[in-house]
């Protein structure tokens, strides 16, 4: 998109003077890359999305297939300047599609999409993720770095590939990585409150924030670790999207408001909204 | 790139059951969120904004997973979730009358009297028309009426009383011959038929042998579908040459909605291409537009509530 059209497109609001946003539309790819054989990490061009884009949101893509009509949503992974990146694995024909293109190919696009994680908050941030949930936890270690107030302690779950380690250790001075054969998350985080001082962290639990993305199994067990330790978290969900905007209805979760959308009243929940103990 | 945020206005209306439409072009139900949606166009141009069903309490819907990719479309069973008629009457329909939309209030129900009860309460209201959903195929009893011509008749006759609004049936393929079921609302002393709702359809996950939906089946809807929709359309347009008739399924490009109306629609709901683009019932109304500058023939039957099919008679 051209930086012209949007400075006279979306500063227009709709007739409830909400500010309206840019539909679906066309960008260039300018960063593509193999991570592991399987793992992508994608970079379009488009500056509304790195402008507006916060740590947790989403990107709809889309197959130019016809036949592949639904939204493959992906969590924003980083953001420099107007480019914008994306880590996914090859699970499917339109993955597979994704993976196949190159840099200079054009790619249709809607977002950035759903609710943010809260990071505005002082204090210290444990940002646990697992597998394909790093992604936009690596976002959520990026904006944190630009703030003085907090520090972030990162804590990355692999299948086995340590495929992001390096993206994150740009933003973060304490990271740490564990693969299957290792051991998991948990054990990452017991690991680092054994080195703290378990009293001394009760006394200021409120300065401690989670974020968690990942296999559910695995954000259900860091859930109820930072409910034994009475630590405030944020979760950040997946669940098939039909839309990835908000009209559908199709991604629901429940929560104790009911049946919630994941696209837009998620992805990001907390573990009250949730009931996860 | 095409901006859906311009205000447009359209010179080809169209006239539905007495209502005028700005355009022939309107949303489908189900695929219309007023606070997903308005961020991306103004509802108020185009010719109407059919609104999600409404049931007399709020419905939680049915488990996910709800959606499953198919060929050129999607197969869905959300279950008609939704906050109930009382949420819609405080904040959608309000809402989408102050901006100046013509409103489509879809009603859902699992019998007679949950249909009277929302039919009752929206009577009351500044809604343009209602369209009464007899053809949900996702959740309890939801085809049972648009199944069966004899009952679907004694419906339309109970809810008539109810409302001077137009009320129009949406009506379900998943019928042997669909001829008879309009024939039904035709001749109970409704306004207008909408069709087609989707497909009861089912995708199997091949990994683990399973169905992918939750509810096991699903509708199925998209440019797959469109064929069938134009199919059914045209037959009943010609078995019913004056009553009302708004099409939809599957339609992505003003050409598409064009082939309804000469297969005798009066006017066609965008559904599934919403989903993948929430700008896409005003791009489809803009290109139906210029298809129909050069169609002035179709253009003026449609300004004066006739159809391609009656336009002489």
């Amino acid at each position: 998109m051209q930086s012209e059209t949007m400075n006279t497109t979306f500063i227009k609001t709709n007739p409830e003077g909400k500010n309206y946003r840019p539909s679906r539309r066309t960008v260039e790819i300018v960063g593509h890359e193999l991570l592991t054989q399987d793992i992508v990490r994608l970079t379009i061009s488009d500056e509304y999305t790195a402008q507006q884009g916060q740590a947790g949101q989403f990107v709809n893509l889309y197959s130019k297939n016809p036949l592949q009509m639904s939204p493959r949503p992906f969590g924003i992974s980083e953001i420099h300047g107007d480019k914008v990146s994306f880590i996914f694995a090859v699970v499917g024909r339109g993955t597979a599609e994704f993976r196949d293109m190159s840099v200079g190919d054009r790619i249709d696009i809607l977002g950035p999409l759903g609710k943010p994680f809260d990071v505005s908050k002082t204090g210290r941030y444990l940002l646990v993720a697992g597998g394909l949930g790093i992604p936009p936890i690596l976002h959520a270690a990026q904006k944190l770095s630009q703030r003085d107030d907090a520090q972030v302690t990162t804590m990355f779950g692999y299948r086995n590939e340590h495929f992001a380690d390096s993206y994150v250790d740009q933003y973060c001075d304490d990271t740490r990585s564990i693969d299957n054969a290792q051991g998991n998350v948990i054990d990452l985080l017991n690991t680092w409150i054994q080195e703290n001082d378990v009293k001394d962290l009760k006394s200021r639990a409120e300065d401690i924030h989670i974020l968690t993305c990942g296999p559910e199994p695995m954000m259900k067990a860091v859930a109820a670790w930072a409910c034994e330790h009475n630590i405030d978290t944020q979760l950040s969900l997946e669940e098939r999207m039909g839309c990835g905007y908000g009209t559908c209805v199709v991604c629901i979760t429940p929560t104790i408001h009911g049946n919630q959308k994941v696209c837009i009243e998620g992805p990001v929940f907390t573990r009250e909204e949730l009931g996860w103990k | 790139m095409f901006d859906a945020t311009q205000e447009y206005t359209f010179t080809h209306g169209t006239v539905v059951a007495g209502v005028q439409w700005k355009s022939p072009i309107g949303t489908a139900a189900g695929t219309y969120n007023l606070d997903a949606c308005s961020v991306y166009y103004n509802p108020a141009a185009l010719g109407s904004v059919c609104t999600k069903g409404v049931s007399p309490v709020p419905w939680e819907g049915n488990p996910a997973p709800r959606t499953a990719e198919t060929p050129a479309g999607t197969v869905n069973s959300v279950g008609l979730q939704n906050p109930g008629v009382d949420h819609y009457l405080e904040d959608d329909l309000p809402r989408l009358k102050a901006m100046g939309t013509t409103v489509i209030s879809n009603v859902a129900g699992h019998s007679a009297e949950d249909f009277a009860y929302v039919v009752e309460k929206l009577a009351k209201t500044n809604v343009d028309m209602l369209e009464i959903n007899v053809s949900c195929p996702n959740v309890k009893a939801g085809t049972s009426f648009a199944k069966d011509p004899v009952a679907l008749a004694s419906l339309v006759r109970q809810l008539r009383p109810l409302t001077d609004k137009p009320m129009i049936f949406k009506l379900s393929p998943n019928v042997s011959d669909i001829v008879p079921v309009a024939q039904a609302v035709v001749e109970s002393g409704a306004d207008a038929v909408s069709l087609i709702n989707t497909f009861v359809g089912m995708r199997i996950d091949t990994r683990t042998g399973k169905p992918i939906l939750a509810n096991v089946t699903g509708g199925v809807s998209g440019p797959a579908i469109h064929p069938m929709a134009v199919g059914m359309v045209y037959k009943i347009r010609q078995a019913f040459h004056d009553f009302p008739i708004i099409a939809m399924g599957g339609t992505s490009s003003g050409e598409d909605a064009l082939e309804f109306l000469y297969a005798g629609a009066n006017a066609v709901e965008v559904g599934s291409a919403a989903l993948v683009d929430p700008a896409a019932p005003v791009r489809i109304a803009c290109e139906l537009e210029s298809l129909l500058d050069e169609r002035p023939e179709l253009s003026e039957a449609l300004s004066v509530g006739k159809n391609w099919i009656n336009r002489n008679e």
